[in-house]
C-alpha cells in the first residue's frame, strides 16, 4: 500500500532527468545521466520493492544482505562500473581498520590510518580534482613562460564520491582515535558504507551512528513507515516544488545568462538561490531520513533551520551539520582547534573552511566561498572575545538578535554568489548588481518570478525563525491529526502537478 | 549571542565535538500515522483525479511525453540493427507533417523520427555522419529560423542519449507503461508553475511580452506526431498559437542582421562537412523546406531570405532539396497556426512528399 501510494505520488521523473539544469560550477566536469534520484519513478518502484522485501519474515542477516544488494543496485543504476570504486573504498577501510586493531606500535597504527586516508583521498583527488589540478598546473606553467599542453581529461565524477569516502574514512579515523570499536562483521560494515538512503548525498554517517543499528534485528512499525513517508513527501515537496519549479528558474535567469543584472534582479536571483540550495539539499536529507525510517533505521539531522542563525558559528551548527561536524572532528581539531592560542585557531579555522569549500567542487569560486566563511568565523570569534571582555553582563535584546540574524543572512547571501556563479567574472557581475553598480541593466526577471521567489524566500525565512529552537517532530506532534492529513495530501498533490523533471539534487555533483 | 548547544530540542553531531557520535534519535510524533497515510493518499488521489478531469475538460487527450528519453529510444534503433533505416531530422515541422504510417505504407519500412521541436538538426546530422553504424538515408527538414540560427531548444537530447543511465531508461519505461497512457495532464504546458507563470501578470517596466510556445502536439510511442485537436477546433487557442509565432517580430537592426548572416553561414559550413562525410559512406541526404503560411511566412522570408540561406545550402552541399514554394504538390494544405499541418493533411502531404523523393531517387538505397 505504502509503496503503491509512493508510486502515485512520485511519478514525475521518468522524463528527461537531465542534471544539467542544476549544474552550478565546474563547467568542465564530465557528467553522466542521473542516478537513482529520490524524485524519480524508478526510485519509487525500487523503494516499494525494498519495503516489501524488508518486511518479509526472513532472518535478519538475509534482510541485511537484501539491503546491501539493493544499495549496490541503487548506485549501479547511475553507472554500473563505478560500483567498483565503492567496493575499493569499502575493502580498503575494512582492512585498514583490521590492521589498526591488531597493530602493536603507534607507527604501525599511523601507517594503517594513512593507508585509508591516502586511498580515499587519492580516489577523490583523481576523480574530483584531476582536471582542476591539471588545469591549474598548465596555467602556472604558462605564467612562468613554459609551454605545457595538458592531455585532455574527460573524467566522469562518480556520484556521491565525496560523501562515501568521508563516511568510510570516519570508520578508520574513529578507530585510530580510539573513539570506536570496529564492526563485528563485514556485512554490518559494508552496509554502513553503502546503505542507500545516505550513500550519494548524505547525511554523512559515522560508524557509531549506524553500525549498532545493524547489530540487532529491526523492523519498522506502521507509525515509523507512515511518518517516514510523510517526511519523504515533505522532502520531495521542498525539492520538486519549491527548489526546482519556482526558485531555480529565477537563480538560473540571473546567474545563467550573459546579461548583467540590476539591483533588484541581482538580489532576487541570489536570494532565490539561497532558498533553492536549502530546499534542494535539506529536501534530500529529509527524504533520506524518511526512507531510512520506513526501514526502521534512524539517521541524524542534517539541517536545523539555518537561515535563523545568529552568527556564523551558529550557522554552521545548523547547515549541513554532518559535514561541518566531520570537518570539525577530523580536520579542525587535529589542526589544533582552539587549544593553542588565537593564531593557531585562526589557522585551523581558515584551513578547515578552505578545505570545506574545495570539498564542494573543483573550482576556485568554491575556495573563495570557503574563505569567506572562514573569515566570518574568525572575525566573529574576535568580536565575541572583545565583547565578552568589555561587556561581560551584556545580553542582546530581541531587536538586537533580529538585527544580527538579518546581518548573518545577508552576509551568507554574499557567499552564495561565489557558490552559484560559474566563474569569477559572473560573480563580480552579480555582486556589482547587488551594489547597484550595473547602471542601465535591462530587467531580467518578470513580475511572476519576482513575486513567487520573494514570497517563497520570505516564507522560508519565516519558518526558520519560528522553528529556530524547535524540531519538526515537536511541531507536528502539536498539530491536530485532522489537519495533518489534508496538508500531507496537498503537499503530495503539489508534487504531482508540478511535474518535476527528475532533476538531480545539487549536492550529487559534490 | 548565539544560541547555546542546550537550547536545541534535539542534539546533533554539531553539539558533540570530538567524540564518537551515538545512534541518532528519530522520534515519531504520537499519531496514528498509518491512518493518516491512508487519508492523505486518498486526498491526494482525489485531487489528482480532479486535476486530470479539469484538463480533460480543457481538451487534453492521451499522449506520450516528447521527452529526451522518448527520443533516445528512437536513436537507439540505429545501434540495434536498424542502421540502414531512413532517418527524419529537423524541427517541429518534420514531426507534425510527416506521417510515419503513410511513409511505411509507401516504402515498406517505418522511418526513425529524430526531429526535435525548436531545435536545429545540425548536431544530429553530424552525429549520424560520425556514426559508422548508420548506412541508411536522411531527410533533413529546414525550418529557416531554427536551421539557419542554430537554435537548440532541445539540444541536450544527444548528450542525454549518450549518457543515459540505467535508472533513466527504467524510469522512461515505467512512465510510458504506467502513467503516460492515462494521465493527460502530464505535459510541461500544464505543470502548475507554468500555468501560474502564464497568467496575465503586470508587465514589468522595461520588459516585453515573451509568450512561451503552448502545447500543440500529440505523440505516439515512436514519436509519430500530429497536431492537438484543440489547435484545430478552438478558434481562441488557434489565434493565440498564431500570435506566438509573430510576437516580438520586429525586423533585425544592422548589427543583428550581420550576426544572423554569419551564423547562417556557419550552419551551412557544418552541413557541408556532415553531408560530405555521409556521402563518403554512400548515405543519401535530402533537404526539405516544409510549408509555413499566414503572417509567419513573410517574417521567415524577411529574416532568412531564400537566396542567402536555402539556395546557398543546396548549392554548397550539393545535396538535393525540395522547397514547398517550388512544388505544387506541397502547397494548399491547411496550417491552422501557420507553421504545421493539420492532422488530416498529414497522410496526403506525406504521400506527395514521398512521391517526389521516390521519383527522383533521392533516398534510393545506397549502391
Amino acid at each position: 500500500m505504502a509503496g503503491h501510494a509512493l508510486l502515485l505520488l512520485v511519478f514525475f521523473s521518468a522524463r528527461c532527468a537531465a542534471p544539467a539544469t542544476l549544474v552550478q560550477n565546474a563547467p568542465c566536469r564530465a557528467t553522466w545521466g542521473a542516478d537513482l534520484v529520490f524524485n524519480s519513478l524508478t526510485f519509487a518502484a525500487f523503494f516499494a520493492i525494498i519495503l516489501l522485501l524488508h518486511s518479509l519474515p526472513l532472518p535478519w542477516k538475509a534482510r541485511k544482505v537484501n539491503l546491501l544488494l539493493a544499495s549496490y543496485v541503487f548506485y549501479a543504476a547511475w553507472n554500473p562500473p563505478f560500483v567498483v570504486l565503492l567496493w575499493i573504498s569499502t575493502i580498503v577501510d575494512w582492512y585498514a581498520a583490521q590492521g589498526l586493531v591488531h597493530a602493536q606500535r603507534q607507527a604501525a597504527r599511523r601507517a594503517w590510518m594513512l593507508l585509508s586516508v591516502v586511498a580515499n583521498l587519492g580516489m577523490l583527488g583523481y576523480f574530483k580534482y584531476g582536471g582542476f589540478l591539471l588545469g591549474n598546473f598548465t596555467a602556472l606553467m604558462a605564467a612562468l613562460g613554459l609551454h605545457y599542453e595538458a592531455p585532455a581529461l574527460d573524467i566522469v565524477l562518480p556520484v556521491g564520491i565525496s560523501f562515501y569516502t568521508f563516511a568510510t574514512m570516519s570508520y578508520t579515523l574513529d578507530i585510530y582515535l580510539r573513539r570506536a570499536e570496529p564492526a563485528r562483521n563485514f556485512l554490518d560494515y559494508a552496509l554502513f558504507v553503502t546503505f542507500f538512503p545516505h550513500l550519494v548525498a548524505g547525511p554523512i554517517m559515522r560508524p557509531t551512528e549506524l553500525v549498532p543499528q545493524f547489530e540487532q534485528p529491526r523492523r519498522a512499525t506502521a507509525n515509523q513507515i507512515g511518518f517516514g513517508l510523510a517526511l519523504m513527501t515533505l522532502g520531495l515537496f521542498d525539492k520538486v516544488v519549491l527548489a526546482d519549479a519556482y526558485l531555480a528558474p529565477v537563480a538560473d535567469r540571473v546567474y545563467g545568462g550573459g546579461a548583467p543584472p540590476g539591483l533588484l534582479d541581482a538580489w532576487m536571483g541570489t536570494l532565490a538561490f539561497s532558498g533553492q540550495i536549502f530546499c534542494d539539499f535539506a529536501g534530500y536529507s529529509t527524504t533520506a531520513i524518511g526512507a531510512a525510517l520506513c526501514l526502521g533505521f534512524a539517521m541524524p539531522d542534517n539541517f536545523r533551520f539555518p537561515y535563523a542563525a545568529v552568527g556564523f558559528s551558529d550557522f554552521w551548527r545548523r547547515w549541513h551539520i554532518t559535514l561541518s561536524a566531520w570537518l570539525r572532528d577530523y580536520v579542525y581539531i587535529p589542526l589544533g582547534g582552539n587549544r593553542h592560542g588565537p593564531a593557531r585557531t585562526t589557522f585551523a579555522l581558515m584551513g578547515t573552511m578552505l578545505l570545506g569549500g574545495l570539498w564542494h567542487g573543483a573550482n576556485w569560486t568554491f575556495v573563495v566561498w570557503g574563505a569567506l566563511h572562514g573569515t566570518y568565523l574568525c572575525v566573529e570569534r574576535v568580536l565575541r572575545a572583545g565583547l565578552r571582555a568589555r561587556f561581560a553582563a551584556y545580553r542582546p535584546g530581541p531587536l538586537a538578535v533580529l538585527g544580527l540574524g538579518v546581518l548573518t543572512y545577508l552576509l551568507i547571501n554574499l557567499t552564495w554568489v561565489f557558490f552559484r556563479a560559474r566563474d569569477f567574472t559572473k560573480a563580480w557581475t552579480v555582486l556589482r548588481g547587488m551594489l547597484g553598480a550595473n547602471g542601465g541593466a535591462e530587467p531580467l526577471l518578470d513580475t511572476f518570478q519576482l513575486l513567487s521567489a520573494g514570497l517563497i524566500v520570505a516564507a522560508i525565512l519565516g519558518v526558520h525563525i519560528l522553528m529556530r529552537r524547535r524540531t519538526l517532530e515537536s511541531v507536528v506532534a502539536a498539530v491536530p491529526a485532522w489537519l495533518v492529513a489534508p496538508v500531507w495530501a496537498l503537499l503530495a498533490f503539489a508534487i504531482v502537478i508540478s511535474q518535476g523533471a527528475g532533476n538531480a539534487f545539487i549536492y550529487f555533483q559534490f | 549571542m548565539p544560541s547555546s548547544t542546550s537550547s536545541f530540542e534535539r542534539l546533533t553531531a554539531a553539539d558533540r565535538p570530538g567524540i564518537a557520535q551515538p545512534v541518532p534519535e528519530r522520534p515519531v510524533p504520537a499519531k496514528s500515522w498509518a491512518g493518516l497515510l491512508l487519508l492523505a493518499a486518498a486526498g491526494a488521489a482525489l485531487l489528482v483525479g480532479l486535476w486530470e478531469k479539469h484538463w480533460r475538460d480543457y481538451g487534453t487527450e492521451p499522449s506520450y511525453v516528447n521527452s529526451k528519453g522518448l527520443w533516445a529510444i528512437q536513436r537507439r534503433r540505429i545501434d540495434a540493427g536498424e542502421g540502414d533505416a531512413t532517418v527524419l531530422l529537423g524541427a517541429s515541422r518534420v514531426l507534425f507533417d510527416v506521417d510515419l504510417d503513410t511513409w511505411e505504407r509507401l516504402s515498406g519500412r517505418r522511418p526513425i523520427q529524430l526531429a526535435l521541436e525548436g531545435t536545429s538538426p545540425m548536431a544530429f546530422l553530424e552525429d549520424l555522419a560520425d556514426d559508422p553504424k548508420f548506412t541508411g538515408r536522411v531527410l533533413v527538414g529546414v525550418a529557416p529560423d531554427v536551421f539557419f540560427s542554430g537554435f537548440m531548444y532541445n539540444g541536450k537530447a544527444l548528450d542525454y542519449f549518450r549518457r543515459e543511465s540505467p535508472s533513466q531508461r527504467a524510469g522512461q519505461w515505467l512512465s510510458m507503461h504506467v502513467l503516460e497512457p492515462d494521465l493527460t495532464f502530464l505535459d510541461s504546458d500544464f505543470a502548475l508553475a507554468t500555468v501560474l507563470h502564464r497568467q496575465a501578470w503586470p508587465l514589468r517596466p522595461g520588459m516585453t511580452a515573451n509568450t512561451r510556445v503552448r502545447k500543440l502536439s500529440i505523440h505516439a510511442a515512436d514519436r509519430n506526431t500530429h497536431m492537438w485537436r484543440k489547435v484545430e477546433t478552438d478558434p481562441d487557442y488557434q489565434h493565440m498559437a498564431q500570435q506566438i509565432w509573430i510576437e516580438d517580430s520586429d525586423p533585425p537592426d544592422a548589427k543583428a542582421r550581420a550576426e544572423m548572416d554569419a551564423t547562417a553561414q556557419k550552419q551551412v559550413d557544418r552541413a557541408i562537412a556532415a553531408v560530405a562525410k555521409l556521402r563518403a559512406r554512400h548515405v543519401p541526404v535530402v533537404f526539405v523546406r516544409l510549408p509555413s503560411g499566414g503572417q509567419y511566412l513573410p517574417i521567415e522570408n524577411r529574416d532568412f531570405p531564400r537566396a542567402a540561406t536555402w539556395d546557398v545550402l543546396l548549392a554548397r552541399t550539393g545535396a538535393p532539396g525540395i522547397h514547398f514554394e517550388d512544388t505544387p504538390e506541397l502547397q494548399g494544405y491547411w496550417l491552422p497556426e501557420w507553421s504545421h499541418l493539420a492532422t488530416r493533411e498529414r497522410p496526403r502531404f506525406t504521400e506527395a512528399l514521398y512521391g517526389i523523393i521516390a521519383r527522383n531517387g533521392w533516398l534510393a538505397p545506397p549502391h
